[in-house]
């Protein structure tokens, strides 16, 4: 983790309507730095990552990209995929939406990194979800981004596709990536961060070091 | 920008052919449409070109809004909206090509609506077939760039239809009237120099929907949820 941040969010603030989601949110993240938004359902973790990636507007405060926006990807538990399309012609429209010039080998080399060679020219319409949210990250590979949003991407996966997604976010991080990351298993999840900043009460409960915050234990 | 709507476009275009029911659907609700309507006529009399001319952009707007509905709905099944918005791409590509692909769609169903209208209504046309033409192309126009710009209104909406369909229709009524009088003077060949007129006024109408669509586009389709 070094230099300018790739992001800085400075006393954010969501009303919907008058009712306040959270205020005074600040937080920095950057290069090759895993940030875990924590909290509980419904605490604003999805809005302020939406805010984050340009998907939606503070009521106040700033957010500072510090990267070219076709430098970013968002990665969601919707998966994004146009099930009628195979996943190479997914692939194909999304490069082509971020104003990528792709070649077969590139399609076919980001295929094979998420293990979907074999279904290339399948329609995306009959994959499992582990299989999209697959396909989902292959487009984001296909970016290279500088920095990743995912929210909840492990939502749907099984034990497998769980583990290789792990594995991505934390070679993401040993690329240079700034990843802002939500998810389910925050017990799990904060050892492989570097930092946690948790939503709880309309406010910012803790932020700092991942090694220093101490998740509630998981209500049954 | 146009590149990236002419591949919205064509995703488009590619969905909606090889899913195959939205289309389908649209073409047939007008035709049954125009058979109803035929049934109005007087046996062995015909039916006024003004009336055929009001039938066939009546069903053409049915049309349009089960075309824009299905769409729209494209990127919903999985989130894909979210993707667009995050990418680089301007919100103004997906107007222009949402509005390409419906324009597309419609003029298709038309291809099938005209010999309906020939053979249900007993109409031909008997004015310059530029006219008809004209008519065809500025009408067309009015109704995807306003098609394209509600569809987004309704997107997520669990009214879309109906709401789609309460919106579109009052605002379509200018584009609707000339499409009906110039359809009219094409049919008959009568009244094709006070038609002129309505030339003007569908491309005015089509300008200033083009314009309404190009400055509100990004509000109504970045929205949040």
């Amino acid at each position: 983790m070094s230099g300018e941040p790739v992001l800085t969010v400075s006393k954010a603030a969501k009303f919907f309507g008058r009712k306040l989601v959270f205020k005074n949110v600040s937080c920095e993240v950057a290069r090759g730095e895993i940030l875990l938004l924590a909290g509980r359902n419904g605490a604003g973790k999805s809005t302020l990552m939406k805010i984050m990636a340009g998907l939606g507007r503070p009521s106040a405060g700033t957010v500072t990209l510090g990267v070219e926006p076709e430098k970013t990807a968002y990665l969601g538990h919707a998966t994004f995929i146009y099930p009628g399309l195979t996943a190479t012609a997914n692939l194909r429209f999304w490069a082509g939406m971020y104003g990528l010039d792709i070649t077969d080998e590139d399609l076919a080399a980001v295929l094979e990194r998420v293990g979907l060679t074999r279904a290339a020219e399948e329609k995306a319409g009959g994959f499992s979800r582990g299989m999209a949210q697959r396909l989902n990250l292959a487009r984001v590979f296909l970016v290279n981004p500088d920095l990743v949003f995912l929210d909840e991407p492990g939502t749907g996966l099984d034990s497998r596709s769980m583990a290789m997604m792990r594995n991505e976010i934390v070679s993401f991080r040993d690329r240079g990536t700034a990843v802002v990351w939500i998810s389910h298993h925050v017990h799990e999840d904060s050892i492989l961060a570097d930092t946690v900043l948790a939503i709880g009460n309309r406010k910012v409960e803790y932020y700092g070091p991942a090694s220093g915050y101490e998740p509630e234990a998981p209500s049954c | 920008m146009l590149k990236r709507a002419a591949l919205i476009a064509a995703k488009d275009l590619r969905l909606a052919v090889g899913g195959g029911q939205g289309p389908v659907q649209a073409v047939l609700l007008g035709l049954i449409l125009i058979f109803l309507f035929s049934l109005s006529k007087p046996l062995g009399g015909t039916i006024s070109a003004q009336a055929a001319g009001a039938i066939f952009w009546l069903a053409s707007a049915f049309c349009l809004v089960l075309v824009f509905n299905d769409l729209f709905s494209i990127e919903e099944a999985e989130g894909a909206r979210f993707g667009i918005l995050s990418s680089p791409a301007q919100t103004h590509s997906v107007w222009i090509g949402k509005g390409a692909a419906g324009f597309c769609l419609l003029v298709v169903s038309q291809l099938v609506f005209f010999p309906a209208v020939v053979a249900f209504l007993g109409q031909s046309v008997n004015g310059p077939s530029w006219l008809f033409f004209v008519s065809l192309f500025g009408g067309d126009i009015g109704l995807c760039v306003l098609g394209a710009l509600l569809g987004a209104l309704s997107q997520g909406q669990t009214a879309r239809e109906s709401l789609l369909s309460v919106i579109v229709f009052p605002l379509l009524l200018p584009v609707l009237l000339a499409g009906i009088t110039l359809f009219a003077a094409a049919f008959s060949g009568e009244g094709v120099d006070a038609a002129m007129d309505w030339v003007g006024l569908i491309f005015a109408f089509d300008a200033l929907f083009a314009g309404a669509g190009l400055f509100l586009f990004p509000f109504v389709y970045g929205a949040e949820d």
